[in-house]
């Protein structure tokens, strides 16, 4: 047996004194493995190598410069392959280059030297050239050859209405959807903003922006859907807390009149008006400010084509695509798009499989459309406590699972109170003057007695009558205060106000 | 999800004539299960093939109480008719047709009384049964070689078994609600306990060595740690009536009992509230259940004459998983870990569809016992304080130790 209890406290020695409840579960802090950075690097650089073009569908003419001619070589087979192998050689050299030329394990903006230049001085061109050649494919031009206020949600998988909510505030121009929270941002003609849910048939939050229609509303990604840029046609441009409506966070106003705006993932916001094209970036555009200047510009680029119809940041990649008269215009902006993107939320590189799997597991986990609301943090939050407790000066004694019956139907407002008028009829009677009619005492009795006809169940009820419990006549004050207040609540919604003052109202006694 | 997919019921093996009292897994492989009644009928079941291995209609005159296997080719058989009979089933056809004379057994063991039980020595050719008294015997020997009792004791024995890790200690069961241990190297008795109420079936844990579970006729199961005899580790409760067996499964975290009630249930060690229950409208009382050694499936024997199988986890898909749907199991698995303790989520996962007549009863249940706990404090109320103080749970099961 000796051996069997060694055995036995080799796993696990007999604790004398068991884990409890109170003892405490937090993880034990152990220590942490420094994993290397060093790999972080070797990643990115292995998988920024070989995501591109595959090598033969990369132009090959004009070879680059520095391949070897071998125009000595008569075998025209021979030459080719090794024209092909050295101009091979020098693009991989160039891309070996710009792997240890860029930092590639810091995200950021571009920097410029010296107090004197400023970082949106810097054309489209410098930043070409410092780039590395898969990022500066991105800067391309192309060009090409032109209600009445209903807000409706449809359900894609199902095809079926959700719901109609009208707005009532007209026509509306514009209208974007704020990623954390799935709440839809509406602009309308008179220069409100209006916050809509599929719950709500009124607006959840309602605005006044700006003073003529708005043209343009964007929600920042970026923070978590805190902050909402809005445009309107009066040339201002807003950015607000989502969280405070009280005022703007920053206002200017841009001299090219209606302005379109976007956020990139990582917080920069892109204003293009009139005959330009403007980038602000993070910590100076979301700081309150109290003037109306514009924020410090990070970046311009000059749009000739007016007016500019559109503008949007290219997801995963630094490249902002702006659409103006003449077609569209894609412009190199460092540090607007995340670099490290999370594969199982959107993932860049994904094959047809991936993305099957994706549309499936989207259906799967559909959530309802009355579950979304302004504040996303509601579902998973604790209940508010129940208003009906019996609490007496707000100290709990005993738990409502350990109260005696009669308790327990009173807190859950089910008690039959018809014994106990008596007590209560001094105090009730204080000035409610509803006049609804009231059974006498004798008529209560009856219409209860019916069925129960035991006189010593009557006898027995006689007794408990006469048990006053101080606890239970508090707590039946206070449920029912909680009772005339929610009926003087009801009665001021419904519009009947307060009861008029009769003259020997002096004489009531005051509960 | 796991609630649309869960059809634990596999199949059915007939071929007992009355009810199934015992049954015994074959160590070493996962197909061979022998299981014995009330007629006196053994049959060795192949429970992949769903077919009989081995069939004795008449291996014992009354009822067959306990099997056991003395290694692969050979099995043990208690009756009341005072036997213990050792068998060969070596050769037999496929079909389990078996020769036309009745099998005879490879040696009897004549005892002065009734068997209750019997189990094997791990490794030893020892074995040991229980009638009012444990005996020890030698499978070469036709007597037994020791008699272990504790010396106050006259009881019946109703069940014994050797401990998984050290083979030489031995627990048992008795009818005047005692759990006794054993050990053959000393020959004697060690260390009894007496329980409020008897005990009907015995395990050791095979992944603790110290670990037994009991199940008891007051509709729990009890795990004790025999180092600390005084209260058990933990109290499974969810039975509406007597629970009649119990196995655990061989990794030692999960165990499937069998009640009176007509239902299987499978426990997770440590959660003592809401395992899984199976029942099925001819499925009448569950007399004993066993693991399979790959813990995957539960078998049950029961009053009807069947021996059913069924899946330990109701919802797995008993077919080829690829890695990809392991991956989109375990992060479900995860997510239900994640959410246990919301409300709707626990809900869910914890109701299980249970007939009506077990339903009135685990209501009746919890009403008796809720106005047992209200007299119980109203009583504590009035009187004076410190004089009535509440008892835990656990320390109202053992009545008292002796060693």
């Amino acid at each position: 047996m000796d051996s069997l209890f060694a055995k036995a406290d080799a796993i696990q020695p007999l604790r004398k004194r068991r884990k409890t409840e109170k003892d405490d579960h937090r993880p034990k802090k152990t220590k942490a493995s420094g994993s290397g950075s060093s790999s972080h690097d070797a990643t990115l650089t292995s998988v920024a190598q070989s995501t591109g073009l595959p090598k033969s569908l990369r132009s090959s003419s004009p070879p680059p410069e520095g391949t070897r001619a071998y125009s000595h070589i008569k075998d025209k087979k021979l030459r080719t392959q090794l024209t092909r192998e050295s101009s091979q050689a020098v693009r991989a050299k160039k891309l070996v280059q710009d792997a240890d030329l860029l930092l590639t394990e810091e995200k950021g903006l571009m920097e410029v030297e010296g107090d004197m230049e400023k970082t949106w001085r810097v054309g489209q061109d410098e930043v070409t050239d410092a780039a590395g050649q898969e990022a500066a494919r991105g800067r391309k031009e192309w060009r090409l050859d032109g209600n009445p206020g209903y807000l409706k949600y449809q359900d894609t998988s199902t095809g079926q209405l959700v719901v109609e909510h009208r707005t009532k505030l007209g026509a509306c121009t514009t209208m974007t959807q704020n990623q954390h929270n799935a709440v839809i941002h509406l602009g309308h003609q008179n220069g409100t903003v209006t916050l809509w849910t599929p719950n709500l048939p009124h607006p959840a939050v309602r605005l006044l922006a700006h003073l003529g229609p708005v043209a343009s509303i964007s929600v920042d990604a970026s923070t978590g859907g805190r902050y909402m840029a809005t445009s309107g046609q009066d040339g201002a441009v807003k950015v607000w807390d989502c969280r405070n409506w009280k005022g703007a966070v920053r206002t200017w106003n841009t001299r090219g009149g209606a302005a379109e705006l976007e956020w990139s993932q990582r917080g920069a916001l892109v204003v293009g008006t009139g005959g330009s094209v403007n980038v602000y970036v993070k910590p100076a555009i979301q700081t309150p400010f109290a003037g109306t200047v514009s924020p410090p510009l990070y970046m311009t680029h000059p749009i000739p084509h007016r007016p500019i119809s559109s503008v949007r940041f290219c997801p995963f990649q630094d490249i902002l695509t702006i659409g103006h008269s003449d077609g569209l215009s894609s412009i190199l902006v460092p540090g607007a798009g995340e670099p490290n993107f999370d594969s199982s939320e959107a993932d860049p590189f994904e094959n047809k499989k991936a993305r099957r799997e994706r549309e499936v597991k989207g259906l799967l986990d559909k959530i309802q459309p009355d579950m979304i609301s302004v504040n996303p943090e509601f579902v998973g939050s604790l209940a508010p406590e129940p208003k009906l407790t019996t609490a007496v000066n707000d100290k709990h004694d005993i738990p409502f699972a350990r109260l005696p019956r009669m308790e327990r139907l009173r807190v859950s407002g089910k008690a039959d109170e018809t014994e106990e008028t008596e007590d209560e009829g001094d105090d009730g009677e204080a000035g409610d003057g509803e006049g609804k009619p009231k059974l006498t005492k004798a008529e209560k009795e009856k219409k209860k007695m019916r069925g129960k006809n035991k006189s010593m169940k009557r006898y027995l009820r006689k007794q408990r009558k006469n048990v006053i419990d101080p606890k239970a006549v508090a707590v039946r004050h206070k449920l029912a205060k909680q009772r005339d207040e929610k009926e003087r609540a009801k009665a001021e919604a419904r519009g009947e106000g307060q009861p008029k003052s009769v003259a020997l109202d002096r004489f009531k006694r005051r509960s | 999800m796991e609630r649309i997919f869960a059809k634990p019921f596999i199949g059915a093996l007939e071929g007992h004539v009355d009810a199934v009292e015992c049954m015994a897994r074959q160590p070493g492989t996962l197909d061979m299960v022998a299981s014995g009644s009330w007629d006196g009928g053994l049959i060795v079941h192949n429970i992949i093939k769903k077919s009989q291995q081995m069939r004795i209609d008449v291996a014992h005159k009354g009822k067959i109480t306990g099997i056991t296997f003395a290694d692969s080719n050979r099995l043990l058989s208690c009756g009341v008719d005072r036997n213990v009979k050792l068998w060969d089933f070596r050769d037999v056809d496929e079909n389990g047709a078996g020769p036309s004379e009745p099998r005879k057994p490879l040696s009897v063991f004549p005892g002065k009384t009734a068997f209750n039980s019997i189990d094997h020595h791990r490794s030893d050719p020892l074995f040991a049964t229980a009638s009012n008294i444990v005996q020890v015997w030698d499978e070469t020997k036709s007597a037994p070689i020791s008699n272990l009792t504790f010396p106050t004791s006259s009881e019946t024995i109703s069940a014994v078994r050797f401990n998984l890790s050290e083979s030489s200690v031995l627990a048992s069961i008795g009818s005047d609600r005692t759990f006794t241990l054993y050990d053959i190297r000393t020959g004697k008795a060690e260390r009894r306990v007496i329980m409020q109420m008897r005990s009907n079936s015995l395990s050791w844990s095979p992944t603790f060595p110290t670990s037994v579970l009991l199940a008891s006729e007051d509709h729990n199961l009890y795990t004790f740690d025999i180092r600390s005899l005084t209260h058990p580790t933990q109290i499974y409760k969810a039975h509406v009536s007597a629970v009649m067996s119990c196995d655990w499964s061989p990794t030692g975290t999960h165990f499937v009992s069998g009640g009176w009630d007509r239902t299987v249930r499978i426990w997770k060690e440590g959660q003592g509230t809401a395992p899984e229950v199976y029942h099925t409208k001819r499925m009448q009382r569950v007399m004993s259940t066993l693991f399979t050694a790959d813990a995957r499936f539960v078998l049950s024997g029961s009053d009807d004459g069947n021996l059913r199988i069924w899946k330990a986890k109701a919802h797995e898909k008993l077919g080829i998983i690829d890695s990809r749907e392991r991956a989109a199991l375990e992060y479900r698995e995860r997510l239900k870990e994640k959410w246990k303790m919301d409300a709707q989520v626990s809900k869910v996962s914890r109701s299980r569809h249970i007939p009506k007549p077990v339903h009135k009863a685990a209501q009746l249940k919890t009403t008796m016992l809720e106005a047992h706990r209200v007299k119980e404090e109203r009583r504590r109320k009035h009187t004076r304080a410190g004089e009535n103080k509440p008892k835990a749970e656990r320390k109202k099961v053992v009545i008292t130790e002796q060693t």
